[in-house]
């Protein structure tokens, strides 16, 4: 699990701290419709700028569509990047429900 | 059929939801993909644009949310993931940008930002995502109509036929009112809320109709809703067939509405109450149209899917139902499953067999006693005249409880200086098999029962009505449902309790006789059903109609039934 986990702090030109994380889609079925519309609501509840990069991609977290277009399946490796005062428990957060796969009975 | 077995390539067939003959020009809407073309706009509409954006978002969140009322949980997942995509913060910032930055207006901003994501669905190749892009096509479809204010998919040509993949209860009475002539749908049974209201409102349906959206075209058509068919374009020999047949039908609908002043007695004198039910103001008219005294099922469920179980909402719409009879009105509190309460509630393995009726609204202490309160407002005001039905009660503690409710909110509202009707009439429904069984116990304890043919068939036969693997295992006229409606009528004699029936089995010729025929003489119905059944009723003695529900007791299967009823018919 080790592996997957990466953590890389460092500071932008405008000096604002924000925190990564790479991370495996576990659920067999991927980020279809209903897992990103978990994984939008949660982030949506922190104030946190919530991005996610994927093959040269990188789309906003708290879009629904943004993640869906992602069309990231099972074995997908996702950059997550937050920004903000509440990171540290987005990051959290968003990487025990990945972690979890969405709370979804895997087919 | 086999007369239009030559035009079938001109013919959509499906099943018959509702009887009648409608002959209009055919709208389809078809869902085709649509394409809107970049239009400018000048600075100085960059705000009308902006605006309209907006607007058409939250008109679409709350079509959206009136549609959730009518599904189950799973489906009403979809419906929230769609909300969730409308509102997608993503959407919004790009739809702004091309109208603020790229001067777009705002059809095409909202086309082409939905484009760009669909494109990239597209691209990523995923079979799993693929089918997610034609959801996203019909949204943006929808969104766009409802930026344009294009509401072609809602206002209609008087005399339109209709046909389409499905259609929300909504949505169909807000079409009758345009006047819509018939309705061609491609899902849903016929026993779908859709077909129930198409029977309400009189309208010819057709549901099942596979691919229909599909064969049908523009054109003028003929909707034979008994045979369960579409004929498109028809040629002027069949087009004068059903010319004369619709006027055999309107002759004998003015018969029939001629008997509706006759006194309702049956051959031998013995009188006999047909009631209608009711759910919406809007079919309200009919009760002076058919003469229907009473309400003898005011369904109160619409007040929940339009949100508005507020305690003045719910006044005003009993105050409003009240004016439009003399007699009396049956109000049935709330008969929904917890689901529909609170999108937060988790589904049910077996929501028919779960937390639904009095057993959710005696945990749901708010909702009920705001219910009762309003309607016992309402009855101290219309002394006599409002009647209080149960839903879904399986045990006698269930009544206990309930009139201990009810005892206390008297006494508050006449504490309060209201007028109170402390002879209140309260009714139960027998639609589960156990308070069928047990009516006579029950029957003690209320002034009325009201038989809900429906759902006790559903529980008696063990079969969900919406499976259409099954349905045809659903059946009100099964020799087991009329063993359980004599138990009842019994229990009511026996008892000195009123007794009623309310499902589809009362507004049905067999179902009406035998009914009568069991000594059941008050009968509540879809309004449009009472003009045929009270012709068949004054048309028979008692002694018949007891004997022939002798022999729906006596036969072993609903098709002997079918035949025992044919033939007694003809003598």
């Amino acid at each position: 699990m080790g592996n997957y986990y990466n953590y890389t702090h460092f500071r932008t030109a405008n000096s604002l701290r924000m925190i990564k994380k790479k991370i495996t889609i576990k659920n067999s079925s991927g980020l279809h419709a209903r897992p990103s519309a978990t994984l939008v609501k949660t982030a949506s509840k922190f104030s946190s700028d919530f991005f996610i990069h994927f093959y040269g991609y990188k789309v906003n977290g708290k879009s629904i569509l943004g993640v869906m277009t992602l069309a990231a399946e099972h074995g997908s490796e996702l950059e997550l990047e937050f920004d903000g005062s509440d990171e540290k428990e987005a990051m959290k957060t968003i990487t025990e429900l990945i972690e979890n796969k969405f709370g979804l009975k895997d087919e | 059929m086999s007369e239009t077995e030559s035009v079938d390539h001109k013919t959509i067939s499906g099943i018959s939801a509702n009887s009648g003959i409608a002959v209009g020009n055919i709208v389809c809407i078809d869902n085709k993909r649509r394409k809107v073309l970049p239009k400018s706009i000048s600075e100085t509409e960059i705000d009308f644009h902006l605006k309209n954006f907006k607007e058409g978002r939250t008109t679409l969140i709350t079509e959206l949310s009136g549609m959730l009322d009518y599904l189950d949980a799973q489906s009403g997942s979809i419906i929230e993931t769609q909300k969730q995509i409308i509102l997608d913060a993503e959407v919004e910032k790009r739809v702004e940008s091309l109208i603020q930055d790229h001067l777009f207006s705002s059809d095409y901003a909202v086309y082409k930002t939905f484009c760009d994501f669909i494109e990239r669905l597209k691209e990523s190749g995923s079979e799993l995502f693929q089918q997610r892009i034609v959801d996203l096509e019909n949204l943006r479809d929808r969104f766009i109509d409802v930026i344009c204010d294009d509401k072609k998919s809602f206002s209609i040509e008087k005399g339109t036929i209709l046909v389409t993949k499905e259609l929300s209860p909504t949505e169909l009475v807000s079409l009758h009112a345009n006047g819509l002539s018939g309705l061609v749908m491609e899902k849903g049974g016929i026993t779908s809320h859709a077909a129930l209201i198409a029977q309400s409102l009189e309208i010819p349906c057709i549901v099942s109709a596979k691919n229909a959206t599909s064969k049908a075209f523009n054109v003028k058509g003929i909707l034979d809703g008994r045979e369960g068919i579409l004929i498109l374009d028809p040629e002027k020999e069949i087009l004068d067939k059903y010319k004369i047949k619709l006027e055999k039908l309107k002759k004998t609908q003015r018969r029939l509405l001629k008997n509706i002043n006759e006194p309702s007695l049956t051959k031998s004198g013995t009188e006999f109450f047909l009631s209608a039910n009711i759910e919406f103001e809007s079919e309200l008219g009919q009760l002076a149209k058919y003469n229907a005294k009473s309400i003898g099922l005011l369904r109160t469920e619409g007040l929940l899917f339009s949100n508005k179980i507020g305690f003045e909402d719910q006044v005003r719409f009993y105050e409003s139902v009240l004016s439009a009879t003399e007699g009396s009105v049956t109000f049935r509190l709330f008969d929904v499953g917890g689901d529909k309460l609170n999108a937060k509630i988790p589904e049910e393995a077996n929501p028919f067999l779960g937390w639904r009726g009095i057993r959710m609204l005696l945990d749901e202490k708010d909702l009920l006693e705001t219910q009762l309160k309003a309607l016992l407002i309402c009855a101290g005001k219309n002394k006599g005249r409002v009647k209080i039905l149960i839903p879904m009660v399986s045990v006698e503690e269930e009544i206990f409880e309930l009139k201990k409710v009810i005892a206390t909110l008297q006494k508050d509202l006449s504490g309060s200086g209201y007028k109170i009707d402390k002879e209140i009439a309260l009714g139960a429904m027998i639609e589960v098999p156990s308070a069928a069984l047990n009516a006579e116990n029950l029957a003690r304890h209320l002034d009325f029962m009201s038989i809900g043919t429906n759902d006790l068939t559903q529980y008696t036969m063990a079969v969900d009505r919406g499976n259409e693997k099954i349905c045809s295992l659903y059946q009100q006229q099964h020799p087991s449902l009329w063993k359980l409606i004599k138990i009842t009528a019994e229990a009511s004699l026996k008892t000195n309790t009123e007794i009623a029936v309310c499902g589809e089995l009362a507004g049905n010729v067999l179902g009406a006789c035998g009914l009568v025929g069991l000594g059941i003489r008050n009968l509540s119905m879809i309004p449009n059903a009472i003009p045929r059944i009270k012709e068949e009723l004054i048309s028979h003695d008692d002694s018949e109609l007891k004997e022939l529900a002798e022999s729906f007791l006596a036969a072993s299967n609903t098709t002997q039934i079918k035949e025992i009823f044919e033939d007694w018919r003809v003598h």
